[in-house]
């Protein structure tokens, strides 16, 4: 899948010079859609429920096991102050390292593999605090606009203070 | 090239096993236990030490182990008395020969005067003078004292000879040997008669020892099992070389005059043989012939003799040494491994070194973590086995449960070989307690109880930072000076008492002194100020205590003015959660602080109480619990300020409904909840809600650190069977949240 999806990306003629390019894993939340770098991509899964954890906030969805390892799981919805997922069978978890860390983002769905120019990438406009705090940027393809996660922005403040 | 780098790997892996049995060995002599074992132990590390380094030619390490080993000797027999100043200066002197062994490692320089002092401060001894003679302190005398005129003095013992055959240790310094001399093999069997008329073979051993060089071996080999042996039985023989280079057969038979005709003699000279065995002992033979069944006596002054041989082989005469070996004995070669396993002496040491092995931890680390998920897997296949199932494959459920047995034996044989005595962090703490006694002005004695209780590896390696703490905090804080102390009427020194012991499935570590106990006064109100506490807030003398071990509550501002060293009790807290124990303290104003770390067993794995709350599995330590109550059974009540307390046998217990703590919705009925008592540290006990209660088994920790972050009242997550994870409930931190909550 990954690969069809470079090699169609590529003969569509997008000419994107290869140094200066960038590959997004792109997913989907209700109408918008968001990226992440490819190599962060560790793992797709469908969505198969998670141990809610306590003290946490209403977007950290809980943990998976992940061949042994505990991995805890973020609602981007409701990161985005949107409102808690209701996921289902074909609701889809994004494993990714941040850092040293694995996590999972639910997400709606995961649609493409986009090769984007990082010249294309631009700034966060200021105004929802929201995405400006969330996003590193946002870029477009194809007449889509695609805001690029910062991750550790994502995971962090996930604990309950008191 | 490469053997003899790996011989010399093993050899430094080697060393520093035997520097660390020095100075465990010395912690128990400073402690007071000053047996002839411990200073036999000290002197075969040592001893090895040397004869390894001369192997490989360290040549700074063996003349300065050699003279430590000369004064050690003179300790051993009684001709030095094991003061406190001699004491010091071993413990110094062990820490130079670690530095020895380091540069040897690295192939550094010490310069040639390094540990010069301490030499010379060896051959004052030896010779007979007091210690501090020379002006300087045992600990480390001024360089300018010393100097140059005492190193070479080593050598001038010889001319007592007559009276102490030590000295034939310096054949070791002044190599090679020169002398040309007699050597004798003598066989020596007693009958009974020869014990019944009173003589005593070390008598006779030690006339012996007046013509030269003697080296003994008894040969056990005939002792028979214990209920076959006889009281008056006679099952000991010997076998002694002498080299003398005046000795004769003649005068060597005079020795046995006494005894002519109550025992089996005969003597032999060896021709050519010139390479003598080097320093047999009084103590030694002594040692030899006064407990029939000694094991580790005859392998000592042999062992000394095949490595006297190792290190001179190369320069002297090679044909001469298979002529002093025994057949059994492997020849001397390079192999300082092998060697040195035998060197250590005797048929049980022997026996010891064929059945370890050294094995990579992180091979060990492997086999933990797959049993780990076996144990999974394992229960999850039992867990899958319903009724149906069971009725149609009765193999499968018989295979399933040797599967289930052998598994269980699997982890506990691989448990059983992370297992470590906790001596090895103890050993560290004597030497702890002595610099911070020095610094402080204090008098300090530190007391250890159960070194031999053993502990999973990686929680040993967890301890010794906290156990540093808390002895520091002791040090610093606990103990009051010597004068304080006279004042109190308490006695001057002051006493530290680690201690160690296993209870149900954990380990409990205890510190405790005899000093001031915590200013209670003076927490509460550094607490105030910092506002870890509400100001009108009242609490209890243990939850006084316990403010000690919150965050941002450093040493520094608490208790004692002495600050600004190491970091604060938190740090002990924390190290000690994060490897699923608890710390308690108690302390009594003016007699003392005890605080107590208990720890799991085993970090690997955990038996648990499965329970249920709201939709979620939460998992409950089974160590920690008490009893579970039916709600509908309990007596709950309410206490004064309203909070809900649960009344058990007389005792008012503070209840955590999980559910409401963890914002849960279960729905169930109160009566159909169930409490899970369970005991917090230091036997306080939290009762916890719970919706359901599911059942018992193991599970692996796993961390939920690794990959979020750490949350109150959850001490980390597991994989149950069907592949979910749970949640492990953290009794303690539910307990500590609440007090922290009224505080807010």
């Amino acid at each position: 899948m990954d690969s069809l999806a470079y090699k169609d990306d590529m003969s569509n003629g997008s000419q994107v010079n290869v140094q200066n390019s960038l590959q997004l894993i792109a997913f989907s939340i209700g109408e918008q859609t968001y990226g992440v770098e490819i190599t962060t991509v560790r793992e797709i899964r469908a969505w198969n429920g998670a141990t809610p954890l306590p003290n946490t906030r209403e977007y950290v969805r809980g943990v998976i096991n992940l061949r042994g390892t505990i991995v805890p799981i973020f609602d981007l919805r409701a990161r985005f102050g949107e409102g808690q997922t209701s996921p289902t069978k074909n609701h889809v978890v994004v494993v990714m390292s941040v850092g040293e860390k694995w996590v999972g983002i639910l997400v709606d769905a995961v649609s493409d593999i986009l090769t984007v120019s990082k010249d294309d990438i631009h700034a966060v406009p200021e105004g929802n605090t929201m995405d400006t705090e969330l996003l590193n940027g946002i870029v477009t393809h194809e007449s889509r606009m695609v805001g690029l996660i910062d991750l550790h922005a994502v995971v962090s403040g996930a604990k309950m203070d008191g | 090239m490469s053997d003899l780098d790996d011989f010399k790997a093993t050899f430094f892996d080697e060393c520093s096993e035997l520097l660390g049995e020095l100075e465990e060995q010395f912690a128990a002599i400073e402690a007071g236990d000053r047996t002839a074992n411990r200073l036999n132990a000290v002197f075969r590390a040592v001893h090895s030490i040397k004869g390894g380094g001369g192997a490989f030619g360290f040549v700074e390490m063996v003349a300065f182990a050699h003279a430590y080993e000369t004064l050690l000797d003179h300790v051993r027999d009684g001709r030095i008395e094991l003061s406190d100043p001699v004491t010091v200066l071993c413990i110094r002197a062990n820490d130079l020969l670690a530095d020895f062994v380091k540069a040897a490692r690295t192939g550094a320089s010490l310069g040639p005067g390094y540990g010069a002092d301490e030499r010379a401060q060896f051959d004052a001894l030896t010779r007979g003078e007091p210690i501090g003679s020379h002006g300087g302190d045992a600990g480390g005398a001024p360089m300018d004292e010393f100097d140059i005129d005492f190193v070479p003095v080593m050598v001038d013992l010889a001319p007592s000879a007559a009276a102490a055959p030590a000295p034939a240790e310096d054949s070791f310094a002044n190599l090679p040997l020169t002398a040309e001399r007699g050597h004798w093999e003598i066989h020596f069997a007693p009958h009974s008669e020869l014990y019944s008329r009173a003589n005593d073979p070390l008598l006779l051993f030690r006339e012996l020892g007046n013509l030269g060089e003697l080296t003994v071996t008894a040969k056990l080999g005939e002792i028979p099992p214990l209920a076959d042996f006889e009281p008056y039985g006679i099952y000991c023989s010997w076998e002694l070389t002498l080299v003398s280079p005046t000795a004769t057969a003649a005068s060597i038979a005079e020795v046995f005059e006494f005894v002519e005709g109550n025992c089996d003699l005969s003597i032999a000279l060896l021709a050519g043989a010139n390479n003598p065995p080097a320093e047999p002992t009084l103590d030694e033979l002594a040692a030899l012939v006064m407990p029939p069944v000694a094991d580790d006596g005859p392998g000592l002054s042999f062992a000394d003799l095949a490595e006297t041989l190792k290190t001179e082989a190369p320069v002297r005469a090679p044909a001469a040494a298979p002529i002093l070996l025994r057949p059994a004995e492997p020849a001397p070669m390079s192999a300082a491994e092998e060697s040195d396993a035998d060197r250590r002496g005797g048929e049980a040491d022997r026996r010891t070194a064929v059945q370890s092995i050294r094995v990579d931890l992180d091979k060990v680390d492997r086999v933990v973590n797959m049993v780990g998920e076996l144990v999974i897997t394992q229960s999850m296949l039992t867990q899958q086995m319903d009724d149906t199932l069971r009725a149609r494959y009765q193999e499968l459920v018989r295979g399933l449960e040797v599967l289930a047995q052998t598994t269980r034996g699997l982890q506990d044989a691989v448990m059983a070989i992370r297992a470590q005595p906790v001596k090895s962090v103890f050993s560290r703490m004597p030497r702890l307690v002595r610099d911070l006694a020095q610094k402080t002005g204090k008098k300090i004695k530190l007391e250890t109880i159960g070194e031999a209780t053993e502990i999973d590896k990686t929680v040993i390696e967890q301890l010794s930072d906290p156990l540093t703490h808390m002895i520091r905090n002791s040090c610093d804080h606990g103990i009051e000076t010597p004068e304080a102390r006279r004042a109190l009427g308490k006695p001057e020194i002051g006493t530290i008492r680690l201690s160690a012991e296993q209870a149900g499935g954990n380990i409990l570590i205890a510190v405790e002194d005899d000093g001031g106990g915590i200013n209670r006064d003076r927490v509460l109100q550094v607490a105030r100020d910092r506002l870890v506490i509400g100001p009108d807030q009242q609490l209890t003398e243990e939850q006084i205590d316990n403010l000690i071990f919150a965050p941002g509550f450093s040493t520094a501002t608490e208790v004692s003015d002495i600050s600004g060293r190491g970091v604060g009790m938190d740090v002990v807290l924390s190290n000690i959660k994060k490897i699923g124990g608890s710390v308690h303290v108690r302390s009594r104003t003016g007699q003392g602080t005890r605080m107590t770390l208990r720890l799991p067993l085993t970090l690997a794995v955990l038996d648990v109480m499965l329970v249920r709350v709201g939709p979620s599995p939460y998992v409950v330590p089974l160590s920690s619990i008490v009893e579970t109550i039916q709600c509908s059974r309990a007596d709950f009540g309410r206490a004064p300020s309203g909070a809900k307390v649960l009344r058990v046998r007389g005792e008012y217990v503070q209840v955590v409904d999980l559910a409401e703590r963890f914002e849960l919705t279960g729905g169930a009925e109160l009566a159909n909840r169930f409490v899970v008592l369970c005991e917090a540290e230091g036997g306080t006990k939290v009762a916890l809600v719970v919706d359901d209660i599911i059942g018992q088994q193991q599970v692996v920790i796993k961390s939920l650190e690794e990959n979020f972050e750490s949350i109150d009242g959850i001490a980390g997550g597991t994989i149950l069977g069907d592949g979910n994870v749970a949640l492990i409930v953290d009794v303690q931190g539910l307990k500590a949240q609440k007090l922290h909550k009224n505080a807010a």
